[in-house]
């Protein structure tokens, strides 16, 4: 008989993930993703001015801001058939790739990592034996034995305490868990060094963005950087000097730890190889423009049909005529009113509260589709989608990950193992290596480009008043990101986002096909189904974000806080 | 002293955008020195430890689930009661971390000296909807308790000579906004 598990975390009033899964004998028997809350906030755009647009945008999320800023003017530059100079390109690259490295990092230490260790085996580590273990798989320096010994008393003043604190919520002795008491105590001193990294990462963003986390510098057709070498204030030879120390700090961190930790966690949990595949449909589009037009990228883009490597589909550009024409919502199982699937040019938002109903309606998020049908989005999309067309990049690093955990006591993976939970994560490490490479790369074209004479960082605008379409899209750190604008009369006529996560937590559609979380948690084994961390590991492989919605902070709902009432 | 004032929530979202809100009257109406950090943080996430961490002082503003109180109801958190609260499985990093992040700080050994967290309970979050009344409210109480605290803690700051009606450029429509900026 299955049984029904739903994983709700309702605390807040925010829009979030909710999973639903039936178990039978101890596996995954059916699965439901849904979203809790209505965003609708494209409505808010309709009659504004498209060069506004992005100054929204960038407020739908609070972690994924400046996405929504570059999608917003990419879709704006795309109606407008508006070029955009080299030096404005190299920075809004440069923005992109520190925000999506603080991303990636942030994902797998502070949301992924404690799925696979286990907190409570660090103190019976041996902080000797770690360093030395440590040494045998990673140059990085801050691998010492009295570097761990210290993350090992933070844990153990913690577990000390009798409050775990943030440690309260895992499945701490989990028959799931498999690491080493060494390995634990390795991965989560990285967990707490990942912190500074972070903020290595976001400080570029700052630097060049000025604000974070909401940039100030876009505008449509360029960047409102002014640059000038001698300047203190402009973007001048202190500031990139700045930005070029920060990005290597954290090239290091990337390629020595993250990438290190997660072919470690790999060695270990061989069977997560064989688990969590789900929808083999892949879409990714190249980003990372290298010229003013938008004709050369330094990611590639394209579709993958059913796994089929072979036959991959190359996208030349980033509103590729394949891609512009191929994508539709559906909304049968979604909380909005509508028949059939529509081109988000043509999409429509009106909601259509029904409540829970698996059969049903069941979500607020629609089902986009690929040619009808649903499409995996993520880093693991963008690897398999650049190793099928021999991307130099993209190989070199997915290789020495394959390398990495063999060596480690891991299998010999091959591309095809990464259909998987564990591939998820495996490619999230190897395009933050690929990304870490190309900061240094676009880092010196910038100062290469300036330093021929060219300071242009903007074409202004012209808004014509017949009706122009666009979409602009931004390969973020999710996945495929894609902004669709109508402009008339100089007012945006529609607008949709069409987000990484809408793709991934898709619901059924039409056809009753599932979206890509659903067909991934198909089939997982379960150790203790009342303890459902399995689910969570194929769920957080995603990196899952549903806050594009509210934000309030609800102690009192649990009455656990007290306040004072002013 | 290293002070940190970070208003939180979403602008789009109606009384959602109390926190920002409160920032940008602050910006417009004080001058502060170098040690205060005034933030519209947005919607931050776990991604809130490291503005938090190694500060002397932050105060945070937010908008809250009310439950049982009226819409502008203003509470007032301190760091002891937010470290009570037990965080919950999540299944996005995303998804606001307030407690979270406050202990990620404390077992860093980071964890801010004087924290106070002053929350709104908010009414209406329709998207696109403006601040409402009863929050435009008590930005008043919001300010005051803000500014009376600095006082306390000995921080520098001086009331602008004047200011006037503080216009929020989210709710302003973009004609009006680009008659402004020209």
């Amino acid at each position: 008989m299955a049984k029904r598990i739903t994983i709700d975390p309702i605390t807040r009033i925010e829009g979030h993930l909710r999973i639903d899964v039936e178990v039978d004998n101890n596996a995954v028997s059916n699965a439901w993703a849904s979203c809790t809350m209505w965003r609708g906030i494209e409505k808010i755009l309709r009659g504004r001015d498209p060069r506004d647009a992005w100054m929204y945008t960038q407020r739908f999320c609070g972690v994924c801001t400046t996405v929504h800023a570059m999608a917003s003017v990419r879709s704006v530059e795309d109606a407008l058939k508006l070029e955009v100079p080299l030096n404005a390109q190299y920075i809004r690259n440069l923005i992109l790739i520190a925000h999506a490295l603080h991303d990636h990092i942030v994902h797998f230490y502070q949301l992924s990592a404690l799925d696979w260790l286990d907190v409570l085996q660090i103190p019976k580590a041996d902080p000797a034996a770690t360093s030395k273990l440590a040494e045998s798989i990673s140059p990085w320096t801050r691998n010492s034995r009295n570097e761990l010994k210290a993350a090992q008393d933070r844990v153990n003043a913690v577990a000390n305490s009798g409050q775990l604190g943030i440690f309260a919520n895992g499945y701490w002795g989990h028959p799931a868990m498999k690491l080493s008491p060494d390995i634990n105590l390795l991965a989560f001193s990285h967990y707490i060094q990942a912190l500074e990294y972070q903020r290595k990462a976001l400080q570029v963003v700052g630097i060049l963005g000025s604000k974070t986390p909401h940039i100030q510098n876009l505008t449509v057709g360029g960047v409102g950087n002014a640059i000038d070498l001698d300047s203190q204030s402009a973007l001048g030879m202190d500031k990139l000097e700045m930005i070029r120390s920060l990005l290597a700090e954290v090239a290091q961190f990337v390629q020595q730890v993250y990438f290190v930790d997660v072919c470690a966690v790999a060695a270990m949990y061989p069977d997560w190889f064989k688990i969590g595949s789900g929808v083999k449909n892949y879409l990714a589009v190249p980003d990372l423009p290298l010229d003013s037009k938008g004709s050369a990228y330094d990611l590639p883009g394209g579709y993958i049909r059913n796994a089929d490597l072979a036959g991959v589909k190359g996208f030349q550009t980033a509103a590729d005529p394949v891609f512009r024409h191929s994508v539709t919502e559906d909304v049968m199982h979604a909380y909005y009113q509508g028949e059939k699937p529509l081109h988000p040019w043509d999409g429509e938002t009106e909601p259509a509260f029904t409540g829970w109903d698996g059969d049903q309606k069941y979500t607020w998020v629609k089902a986009p589709r690929f040619n009808g049908e649903p499409a995996q989005v993520g880093p693991l999309a963008q690897v398999l989608i650049g190793y099928s067309q021999g991307h130099v990049l993209t190989k070199k690093y997915t290789d020495m990950a394959i390398e990495k955990i063999a060596s480690i006591g891991g299998p010999r993976a091959t591309p095809a193992a990464l259909h998987s939970t564990l591939g998820r994560h495996a490619a999230r490490a190897i395009r933050a290596c690929m990304l870490a490479e190309l900061a240094q790369k676009h880092w010196q074209l910038l100062v290469d480009n300036i330093a021929k004479g060219d300071y242009s960082v903007h074409n202004p605008p012209v808004l014509p008043s017949h009706e122009v379409q666009g979409v602009g899209t931004h390969e973020a750190p999710r996945g495929t990101l894609s902004h669709w604008i109508v402009i008339k009369n100089e007012k945006i006529k529609n607008y949709q986002a069409v987000v990484p996560s809408t793709w991934n937590a898709s619901p059924r559609d039409h056809a009753g096909a599932h979206g890509p979380y659903e067909a991934s948690l198909l089939h997982t084994p379960l150790a203790r189904p009342e303890e459902p961390l399995e689910v969570l590991r194929t769920v957080h492989s995603f990196d899952p974000c549903m806050a594009c919605a509210c934000h309030a902070f609800d102690p009192a709902g649990r009455k656990i806080a007290s306040a004072k009432i002013l | 002293m290293n002070v940190l004032i970070g208003g939180m929530g979403n602008v789009l979202l109606g009384d959602d955008g109390f926190g920002p809100y409160v920032i940008h009257r602050l910006e417009a109406e004080y001058d502060f020195g170098g040690e205060v950090e005034l933030a519209d943080l947005g919607t931050p996430a776990l991604d809130l430890t490291h503005r938090i961490a190694g500060r002397d002082v932050v105060i945070l503003i937010d908008c809250i689930q009310g439950n049982e109180h009226p819409a502008g109801t203003v509470l007032a958190y301190d760091k002891a009661e937010l470290l009570k609260v037990v965080p919950v499985q999540r299944l996005d990093p995303h998804s606001p971390a307030v407690s979270e992040c406050l202990m990620a700080a404390e077992m860093l050994g980071a964890t801010p000296k004087h924290l106070l967290l002053l929350g709104a309970v908010g009414g209406s979050f329709d998207p696109g909807s403006p601040l409402g009344i009863a929050l435009r409210a008590a930005t008043d109480k919001v300010i005051a308790t803000v500014i009376a605290e600095l006082k306390l803690l000995g921080v520098w700051f001086r009331k602008k000579a004047s200011s006037g009606e503080v216009p929020i450029w989210w709710q302003v429509s973009s004609q009006e906004q680009r008659s402004a900026t020209e």
